[in-house]
C-alpha cells in the first residue's frame, strides 16, 4: 500500500509538471498556484480512499469532489453554502465561466493576463487531467497511458502559439511523465522482493546486456535519422533548427522570426531588418481597380514607450462581421471617398496582419481567426500567420483636399484619442524645436505641414539606411540630430513632433506600392516595406503623411496636402529618381552605394533572369547523375591505376638487363651468385606485384581464391581448371613460380616476362567468364569492392575495441562503483 | 664401435652428384618395389631428414621389402630385427656379459648397433622391449649397466607394423609413435606395376641382387646438403601453425609435438632437396603434414565414432588453414562455405579446454 500512496503522489507531481508548458500562455505564475492546490486536494482524496481501501470507483467519485470542492474554493459565486459546498448557481457560475472562456480564448492573445474565465478552465482542465492520470496508473497500473491526458495539456500550448515556442517547459512535462514510469516500474519490481540493484556486489550493471546494446543502438540511429532526414530533405529546413538559429539573435524579434502575436512585434526592427537584406524576395501581389492606389498598409504602431513607438494589443471584431464604413459618417467638403476592390496574395510574409489597404469594408476569403481593429484600421489574428494567404477586400479610398484638413478643428483637451495618442516623451529640445515649427500657425493642418516640410532635403535631411548612434541615448532624437535616416526615423520622428504638438499622430507600416507593376497588379518585395505618419483630423479620420524623401523611395506617393517638400528645390522637374540624388550634393557620393537603388535595378533585371532559367532542375538530375556516374567509375578507375602501377613496376623490372642468369631452378649445392639486397628486394616486389595482379584478376572473374594455397597449388589449379591456351598455362605457371620463389626462396626469380604473362592470363580468363562477370569485372571489380569492404569492416571493427576500451576505462569512475559502500535498500 | 659422431658429416654435395646419388638410390629401389615412387622417395627423405621411418600397412604390400631394399641399396651396416612377443630389450640394445678369460663385463651390442635398423611388425613384441628403442631412436645412443655407446650415423629405424590383426599385438605407445618422424602406408599397386611384379618376382626374389649403390660417407654428405636448404620465415610460420592447429583442433585430443614441427621442417627440407630445389616451398610441408603428423596426434572419442580417422583430420586441417604472409595483403577468401569438409563444419574453430 506504501507504493501505493507513494505512486499516488508521484501521478500528481507529474501531472503538475507536465502542466507547465502552459506556462507559455500565462503572463503570471498564478494559475500554477490554482492548479497545485487543486492537484494536491484530488491527490490528498485519493490517498485517503485508498487508505480506507476504497475501490477504484470511490476513489474517482472521492477525487471528483475534491476537485468541485477545490474549484468551488477558489472560484466562489457567493451563493454556495458555509463558502464551501457547492450550489446550483456555483455550477451556473461554472459554466458562464466556461462560456466566457470561449470567448476570451478568441479576442486575447499570449501571453494573457489572469483572467478568471481562463484561469478557472486551466485549473479545471489540469485537475480533471490528475484524475485520469490518478486512476490510469494507481488504479489501473497502466501508467504509460497516463501519457495521453498529459498529451492533452501538452497540444494547448501547440494549438495556441502560431509560432514555436521555447522547447524548456515541455522537456520539463517530458521528466514528469518519464518519473511516473520509472517509479511505476520500480514499485512494479519490489512487488517480487527486494531489489537488487547491483551496488557493493562486484556487479558490472554498466556491462548491457546484448538486447539492450542492440536497443541503444537503435535508439541512436533512430534520433540520428529524425533529426538529419528533415534536414536533408530541402523545404523542411523551416523546423527546428532553422528556428533555434534564427532565436540566436536575441528576443526572437529578429527578421527571421517575422509574426507572433499582433501586439507583440518589433515593427521597426523588422522593417530595418527586411531593408536591409541582401536579397529581393516578392512578398506581396495586390491586384485593384483603384488606377493610383495608396500605401497597402498592415500595421500601426500607436504606444509611446522608452524605446520608441511599438504597437498596441490590437482589439476588434471577427473580420467576417460587418467593417465600420467611413461613407456612413457625415459628408464633409473636399474629402472624395471613391469604393474600390482588391485582392492579395500573400507569397513570402509572415506576421499576424494581412496587408490591407486603409479603411476595408468588407473581405472576401479570410476565415474567423481574423478580427478588424476599427481604430488601429488593421486585420490582424492571433494565432494565424498571413503566409500564403489570398483573399480580396472592398476598401474605400479617401482623398482629402488641403482645404477641408485645414477646416478641421482641434480636439479638445481630454479627448479620448488626443490623451491616448499624444502621449510622448517630455525631451526639451523636441518640444523647442515644435514651438518654432508651429510658431504662428492657425490650425492643425498647418502645423501638420510645417512639421512635415520641416523634413526636407533643405533642411540637411537625408536618406541612408544606416543610421549613425548619438549621445542622446534616444534613437529618434539621434535622427533629428544627425539627419540621415530612412523611413522609420522619418516616420517615428514626424509622429513625435505632431504629438507634441497636441495632435493625435502614429506611425503605420506597410507597403508603398513599389516599381514592379503590370496593369493593376503591383508585386511587392522587401524592400517596398514602409513606415508613414498618420495623423488624426477631427471628424475626416487618419490621414497619412509620408515624410520620407520620395526620391528614394520606389514607388513612393504625394497627394496635394502633403506635397513633396523636395520637389521645389528641383531645378528640373524629371523624374525623381533621377534628378533626387543629382540635386543633392551630400547624396551625390552615395549614389551608388544606395542599396535600395541597387537592389531594386537588380530586382527588376534579376526577375526575369530567375524566370528564364526558372526550371533549373534538369541541371541538378544532370549533375546529380553525371556524380553519381563518376562514384561509380570510382572501384573502375582505382583498378585500373592499380594494374597500371603493378604492370610499370613489373616491366621496369624486366627492362633492367639480365647481368646473372640466376633463372630457372636453384639446386642445392650450387654456389650463388651474390646479388646487391636492393636488387634482391625489388625482383620480390615485382613478384609480388604480378601474383597481387593476378590474384585481383582472379576475383574479378570470380575465380576462387584459396587463401589456404599455395602459389604452385594456385597456379596448378588454373592450368586443370580454367586455362586451356598453351601461352596462358605457360604464363600462369611463370607467374606461380616467380611469387613462390619471392616467397621462400633465397633469391627470387629475375626478369621473367611477368607483364606478358599476366596479359595472356588475363585474356584467357576473360574469354572464359560470362558477360555479365566481364562487364561487372570491368565496371565494379569485385577486388577493390572486397578490399574497400573489408578495410570498412576493419575500421568499425577497431572503432569498436576502441569504444570497448574506453567504457572499460570509464567504468573505473563509475558512480556504481564509486558508491559501492552505500548501503543498498 | 662408435667411430663416428654424429655430427661429422662431412661436406655438402654440389647439385649434381646429390642428385646422381639421390637417384641412383631411388632407381635401385625402384627395381624391387614398381610403381611406389613417391613412397619410396618419402623413406628416402625420412633417411635424408636423419628420422626413422614407419611402414603401416595390411600384410603382403611390401613393407619389409622396401625397409630391406633401402638398407641394402645403401652400403653401410644393416641389422634386422623380427620382433615377437618373447623379444627382450637387451636382445635390441645389448647386453653386458662375463667374460671369463679377462674376468670382466664385455658389452655385446645389440640390434641396433647399425646404420639402418628394420624392425618387422614392431608391434609384436612387448612394450618394454619396444621401449627399449626410446633412447636409441631420439638421442642416438645406447646405455647399458651404467655405460653409454654412442651410435654410428646414419642411423635410421624403419619399423613396420600391420594396423588390422590385433590379436597378441601391442600397440605402439604414444611416446614411441613420436620419435617416428614419417609413417607411410604402402597401399597396394596399381594393376600395371602388380603385372610387372608378377614377371620380375616370378622366379626369384631381386632383392637378393640388389646391389648397393651408395654408401654411409655419401649418405652423410647427402644428409649435410640437406640440412643446408633454406627455409624461409614464412614456410617456418607456416610449420607452426600447422602444428598449432592440430593443437587446437576440436577433432584431436592430443595434437602433435614440437618435435613434430622440428622433424617436419627437416623432412621437408629433404623433400625439397630431393626435388632438386635449395629452399623449403609450404607445398612441401602441405605433402607431409599427413605422414609426419598424423600418427601422432590422437583423435577425440566424437571423431572416432564419426570414423574420422587422423589422416583425413590432419588433411582437412592442410586445406583449410591459410598460408601465413609475410606482406600485409588482404586476404581473400571466396571459397564456398563448407567446401571439402565432410562433417559441414564451416569454420575452424579453437577447441576449448
Amino acid at each position: 500500500m506504501r507504493g501505493r500512496r507513494h505512486l499516488g503522489f508521484v501521478a500528481a507531481a507529474a501531472t503538475l509538471l507536465a502542466a507547465a508548458p502552459l506556462s507559455t500562455i500565462y503572463d503570471r505564475w498564478t494559475w500554477l498556484v490554482q492548479c497545485a492546490v487543486v492537484v494536491g486536494m484530488v491527490a490528498g482524496a485519493a490517498t485517503l480512499v485508498r487508505w480506507w481501501r476504497g475501490p477504484v470507483w470511490a476513489q474517482a467519485l472521492g477525487m471528483l469532489a475534491a476537485l468541485l470542492f477545490g474549484l468551488t474554493w477558489i472560484f466562489p459565486s457567493g451563493e454556495e453554502l458555509l463558502a464551501l459546498l457547492p450550489t446550483p448557481g456555483t455550477l451556473a457560475h461554472f459554466g458562464s465561466m466556461v462560456a466566457a472562456s470561449g470567448e476570451d480564448m478568441r479576442s486575447y492573445g499570449v501571453p494573457v493576463q489572469d483572467i478568471d474565465s481562463l484561469l478557472f478552465l486551466t485549473v479545471f482542465g489540469v485537475g480533471a487531467v490528475a484524475i485520469v492520470v490518478d486512476l490510469l496508473t494507481v488504479g489501473l497500473r497502466r501508467p504509460a497511458l497516463a501519457g495521453l491526458p498529459m498529451l492533452a495539456i501538452y497540444s494547448v500550448p501547440v494549438a495556441v502559439h502560431v509560432n514555436s515556442v521555447s522547447a524548456v517547459p515541455f522537456v520539463i512535462g517530458a521528466v514528469g511523465f518519464l518519473w511516473l514510469l520509472a517509479a511505476d516500474n520500480v514499485d512494479r519490481v519490489r512487488h517480487f522482493g527486494r531489489r537488487f540493484t547491483g551496488d557493493g556486489r562486484d556487479v558490472d550493471v554498466w556491462e548491457p546486456s546484448p538486447l539492450a546494446a542492440a536497443g541503444r543502438r537503435l535508439a541512436v540511429i533512430g534520433v540520428a535519422v529524425a533529426v538529419l532526414l528533415p534536414l536533408a530533405v530541402p523545404g523542411m529546413t523551416s523546423g527546428l533548427l532553422s528556428q533555434l538559429n534564427a532565436g540566436g539573435s536575441g528576443d526572437g524579434n529578429g527578421p527571421a522570426g517575422l509574426g507572433g502575436s499582433p501586439g507583440r512585434i518589433n515593427l521597426f526592427a523588422q522593417l530595418s531588418g527586411e531593408l536591409n537584406r541582401s536579397e529581393v524576395r516578392d512578398m506581396v501581389r495586390v491586384t485593384t481597380d483603384d488606377p493610383e492606389p495608396f500605401y497597402l498598409r498592415f500595421a500601426v504602431a500607436d504606444e509611446f514607450r522608452r524605446q520608441g513607438f511599438v504597437p498596441r494589443t490590437p482589439n476588434g471584431e471577427q473580420v467576417t462581421a460587418r467593417l465600420p464604413d467611413p461613407r456612413d459618417g457625415p459628408a464633409s467638403q473636399g474629402i472624395s471617398r471613391t469604393a474600390h476592390q482588391a485582392s492579395v496574395e500573400v507569397l513570402d510574409f509572415v506576421m499576424p496582419f494581412l496587408p490591407v489597404y486603409a479603411e476595408p469594408v468588407a473581405t472576401r476569403g479570410v476565415d474567423g481567426n481574423w478580427r478588424y481593429d476599427p481604430t488601429m484600421q488593421v486585420v490582424y489574428s492571433n494565432r494565424a500567420s498571413s503566409k500564403g494567404r489570398k483573399y480580396s477586400f472592398d476598401y474605400v479610398r479617401s482623398e482629402y483636399s488641403p482645404q477641408a484638413l485645414a477646416a478641421a478643428q482641434s480636439l479638445q483637451e481630454g479627448h479620448s484619442l488626443r490623451t491616448l495618442y499624444t502621449r510622448v516623451e517630455e525631451s526639451a529640445d523636441v518640444k523647442a524645436l515644435v514651438d518654432r515649427l508651429t510658431k504662428g500657425k492657425r490650425n492643425d493642418y498647418e502645423r501638420v505641414r510645417a512639421i512635415y516640410d520641416y523634413f526636407s532635403r533643405d533642411n540637411g535631411f537625408t536618406y541612408q539606411l544606416s543610421t549613425e548612434a548619438g549621445t542622446s541615448g534616444h534613437d529618434i532624437i539621434n535622427f533629428l540630430t544627425n539627419k540621415a535616416g530612412f523611413c522609420q526615423q522619418y516616420a517615428a520622428a514626424m509622429t513625435w513632433l505632431v504629438r507634441q504638438a497636441k495632435i493625435p499622430a502614429r506611425v503605420a507600416f506597410g507597403f508603398t506600392n513599389g516599381n514592379n507593376r503590370r496593369e493593376n497588379t503591383y508585386t511587392l518585395t522587401n524592400l517596398n516595406l514602409h513606415a508613414w505618419t498618420e495623423v488624426y483630423f477631427a471628424d475626416i479620420g487618419w490621414v497619412p503623411f509620408d515624410p520620407t524623401p520620395a526620391a528614394n523611395v520606389p514607388g513612393s506617393l504625394r497627394s496635394d496636402y502633403a506635397p513633396d517638400p523636395d520637389r521645389p528645390d528641383l531645378p528640373t522637374p524629371t523624374t525623381d529618381t533621377s534628378a533626387g540624388p543629382a540635386a543633392d550634393p551630400s547624396a551625390g557620393p552615395e549614389a551608388s552605394s544606395r542599396p535600395e537603388e541597387a537592389f531594386d535595378g537588380a530586382s527588376a533585371d534579376g526577375g526575369g533572369a530567375v524566370q528564364d532559367n526558372g526550371p533549373s532542375w534538369p541541371m541538378y538530375v544532370v549533375g546529380v547523375a553525371v556524380l553519381l556516374a563518376l562514384l561509380l567509375t570510382v572501384p573502375a578507375l582505382r583498378r585500373v591505376l592499380l594494374r597500371r602501377r603493378r604492370q610499370v613496376r613489373a616491366a621496369a623490372a624486366a627492362s633492367t638487363l639480365a647481368t646473372v642468369s640466376g633463372g630457372g631452378d636453384a639446386t642445392p649445392g650450387v654456389a650463388r651468385v651474390v646479388l646487391s639486397e636492393s636488387e634482391l628486394a625489388r625482383a620480390r616486389a615485382d613478384a609480388h606485384a604480378a601474383w597481387d595482379e593476378l590474384v585481383d584478376t582472379l576475383v574479378d572473374f570470380r575465380i576462387r581464391v584459396d587463401p589456404a594455397e599455395t602459389p604452385r597449388t594456385t597456379a596448378d589449379r588454373l592450368v586443370r581448371e580454367e586455362l586451356s591456351d598453351g601461352t596462358a598455362t605457360e604464363a600462369v605457371c611463370l607467374l606461380g613460380r616467380a611469387e613462390e620463389r619471392a616467397r621462400y626462396a633465397r633469391e627470387p626469380l629475375r626478369h621473367g616476362p611477368l607483364v606478358d604473362a599476366l596479359r595472356s592470363v588475363r585474356r584467357e580468363l576473360s574469354a572464359g567468364a560470362d558477360r555479365r562477370t566481364r562487364i561487372l569485372a570491368a565496371t565494379l571489380p569485385p577486388s577493390v569492392l572486397f578490399r574497400w569492404r573489408s578495410a570498412a569492416m576493419d575500421l568499425s571493427a577497431g572503432l569498436v575495441g576502441l569504444t570497448g576500451r574506453l567504457r572499460d576505462r570509464m567504468l573505473r569512475w563509475s558512480p556504481r562503483r564509486i558508491l559501492a559502500s552505500r548501503p543498498s535498500r | 664401435m662408435t667411430q663416428q659422431t654424429w655430427d661429422e658429416l662431412g661436406g655438402a654435395l654440389p647439385n649434381e652428384q646429390f642428385r646422381s646419388a639421390s637417384d641412383a638410390i631411388v632407381a635401385n629401389i625402384e627395381e624391387v618395389i614398381e610403381g611406389k615412387t613417391a613412397t619410396v622417395r618419402l623413406a628416402l627423405a625420412v633417411l635424408l631428414a636423419e628420422g626413422h621411418l614407419l611402414i603401416e600397412d595390411v600384410p603382403g604390400v611390401g613393407k619389409t621389402k622396401l625397409a630391406k631394399a633401402l638398407a641394402r641399396s645403401i652400403d653401410c651396416s644393416v641389422r634386422r630385427i623380427q620382433f615377437t612377443p618373447d623379444l627382450l630389450p637387451s636382445d635390441v640394445t645389448g647386453v653386458s656379459v662375463y667374460n671369463q678369460e679377462n674376468h670382466d663385463f664385455e658389452f655385446k651390442p645389440g640390434a641396433v648397433f647399425a646404420n639402418l635398423v628394420v624392425g618387422d611388425e614392431i608391434n609384436r613384441a612387448s612394450p618394454k622391449t619396444q621401449s627399449a628403442l626410446l633412447e636409441c631412436m631420439e638421442e642416438r645412443q645406447v646405455t647399458v649397466d651404467g655405460v653409454t655407446y654412442e651410435l654410428q650415423t646414419p642411423f635410421m629405424v624403419i619399423a613396420t607394423q600391420n594396423p588390422i590383426e590385433m590379436e597378441g599385438t601391442y600397440p605402439l605407445p604414444e611416446a614411441q609413435r613420436d620419435r617416428f618422424t614419417a609413417r607411410i602406408a604402402m597401399g597396394y599397386p596399381d594393376s600395371g606395376a602388380e603385372l610387372a611384379m608378377l614377371d620380375a618376382h616370378g622366379g626369384r626374389d631381386p632383392i637378393h641382387e640388389l646391389r648397393p649403390v651408395s654408401d654411409a660417407v655419401t649418405v652423410r654428405r647427402l644428409i649435410a646438403t640437406v640440412r643446408d636448404v633454406h627455409v624461409a620465415d614464412a614456410v617456418k610460420q607456416y610449420a607452426v601453425d600447422l602444428v598449432t592447429a592440430t593443437r587446437e583442433a576440436p577433432d584431436l585430443r592430443l595434437g602433435a609435438s614440437p618435435r613434430a614441427t622440428l622433424q617436419l621442417l627437416r623432412t621437408a627440407r629433404a623433400v625439397a632437396a630431393l626435388e632438386g630445389r635449395d629452399y623449403v616451398l609450404p607445398d612441401d610441408l602441405q605433402a607431409l603434414a599427413v605422414p609426419v603428423l598424423a600418427h601422432r596426434v590422437i583423435s577425440t572419442a566424437d571423431a572416432q565414432l564419426a570414423r574420422r580417422t587422423t589422416d583425413a583430420i590432419v588433411s582437412d586441417l592442410v586445406h583449410r588453414l591459410a598460408l601465413p604472409h609475410e606482406r600485409q595483403r588482404s586476404p581473400y577468401d571466396t571459397r564456398p562455405p563448407g567446401s571439402g569438409d565432410g562433417t559441414g563444419r564451416s569454420q575452424y574453430e579453437p577447441r576449448r579446454r
